[in-house]
């Protein structure tokens, strides 16, 4: 489709899209942000996964982060354009440590503040109405760099049907995957973010961070409440057709491999798929 | 030799600096510790604000932190509810950020807390995206 009709689009500026490394488990959602991107006038250019990696996972060991750092932005430098980031760990490293550490020569924009900026050139692409009221998930973190809690409800309110309603509840942290290691703070947070989700009567969450989605889906496929990324609820309003391959593969997990197929399940490797893909389908939040 | 500075020198030493600035700013009044969201999640929870950050400071000094600040750091998400709690503008987000790094060996002293290693992390990442990109956007995009 022309996603690009109705929408007050000017000349194309050339972006790379930096999009991480964990959110290669939604392939819908970097094809769709690919495509809202080009929608409003912006030629990307797609970067990630380990090679492009911000070091932030390398906690351990300062040295091997540091050499992330310094090949990363390197590469990001010899792109030459404006730096657009998906994931806020790696927004928030640039700002943090990446940029103190080696010289920044590009400007750097985080998807939600570029979106939001650009909200007349997408208001018009929004053309399929979706009746639901939602509540975004939100952390007290990260909003200090990019005031997404406030930014993102605002974007969703342009969807035509759409109700944002405010739960009351923000988690600890920035987002979720932090909470990997902390199975009782995961636990509190997944069940207050159900009663909140109730109390104000929202039919679905809705999370910024791809981090969040992976973690709160398993509250959809626990038949707890129906769970999206915003970017998946813009797709669907713009008619993009990316289906979210993770969330069925979740819902089912013992029928993912017939979902993927033998082909793909091949290139991963079958004994990889089961020791280290499966069990994360399978995971589900200790609901009280 | 080429005069080439070595790989992750200019991070090390921004590191150094934001150290000793944190222990030059800090007063250890608590403040960050009495705000954070996580602290309740800690194995070693502490009553005591002011110790703790003290322990913290420790650590930054290459000194063996106290359990309930070990127990502090280990449980910090970087919820950033400290920035605007602390009275001298330490950023004690960075502060908890370098004492993690620390603690967990990452600076080059002594591993104080153990984390897990997730040894397939990138594998599973290089996995995932060979189930979601064709063959062209993985050649092109990674």
């Amino acid at each position: 489709m022309d996603v690009s009709a109705g929408a007050n689009v000017k000349a194309s500026e050339a972006v790379t899209f930096w999009y991480g490394c964990n959110v290669l488990r939604h392939g819908d959602i970097i094809h769709a942000c690919l495509d809202i991107l080009r929608a409003i006038g912006f030629e990307p250019s797609p970067v990630g996964g380990p090679d492009y990696c911000c070091g932030t996972v390398k906690d351990t060991n300062q040295v091997t982060a540091g050499g992330m750092a310094t090949r990363t932005v390197g590469k990001l430098n010899s792109k030459g354009n404006r730096v657009v980031a998906w994931c806020p760990s790696c927004h928030s490293h640039m700002h943090d440590f990446m940029e103190k550490g080696n010289e920044r020569q590009f400007d750097m924009t985080y998807l939600v503040e570029l979106l939001h900026s650009h909200r007349s050139a997408l208001r018009p692409l929004l053309k399929n109405p979706m009746r639901m009221r939602v509540m975004l998930h939100q952390h007290v973190g990260f909003n200090d760099l990019v005031p997404v809690n406030r930014m993102v409800p605002e974007l969703l309110a342009m969807i035509p049907g759409v109700e944002v309603v405010e739960g009351g509840y923000t988690a600890p942290g920035y987002m979720c995957a932090s909470f990997a290691a902390l199975p009782q703070a995961l636990d509190d947070m997944h069940n207050h973010t159900v009663r909140a989700a109730r109390a104000c009567g929202a039919e679905a969450l809705v999370t910024t961070f791809h981090q969040c989605f992976r973690e709160m889906v398993g509250l959809d496929a626990a038949g707890a409440i129906p769970v999206y990324n915003y970017i998946q609820l813009f797709a669907q309003s713009m008619g993009l057709p990316y289906e979210d391959e993770y969330k069925a593969w979740k819902k089912s997990p013992e029928a993912a491999k017939e979902m993927i197929g033998a082909d793909r399940v091949a290139k991963v490797g079958i004994e990889f798929y089961e020791r280290a893909v499966l069990p994360e389908l399978k995971k589900r939040p200790n609901l009280r | 030799m080429s005069g080439k500075p070595l790989i992750g020198q200019r991070l090390k030493a921004f590191q150094e600096s934001e150290v000793e600035r944190i222990l030059g700013a800090c007063t250890q009044c608590g403040k960050c510790h009495e705000v954070c969201p996580m602290a309740q999640y800690s194995k070693t929870p502490s009553q005591d604000s002011r110790s703790t950050v003290g322990g913290v400071l420790a650590v930054l000094r290459g000194e063996k932190g106290s359990p309930e600040a070990l127990g502090w750091i280990g449980v910090c998400t970087r919820s950033g509810v400290c920035v605007p709690a602390c009275p001298e503008n330490v950023d004690p987000k960075m502060m908890m950020r370098l004492a993690r790094m620390t603690a967990l060996g990452g600076r080059g002293l002594p591993k104080q807390i153990e984390t897990k290693e997730d040894r397939d992390y990138f594998d599973r990442v290089r996995a995932f995206a060979k189930l979601q990109l064709t063959d062209d956007e993985l050649k092109e995009w990674m």
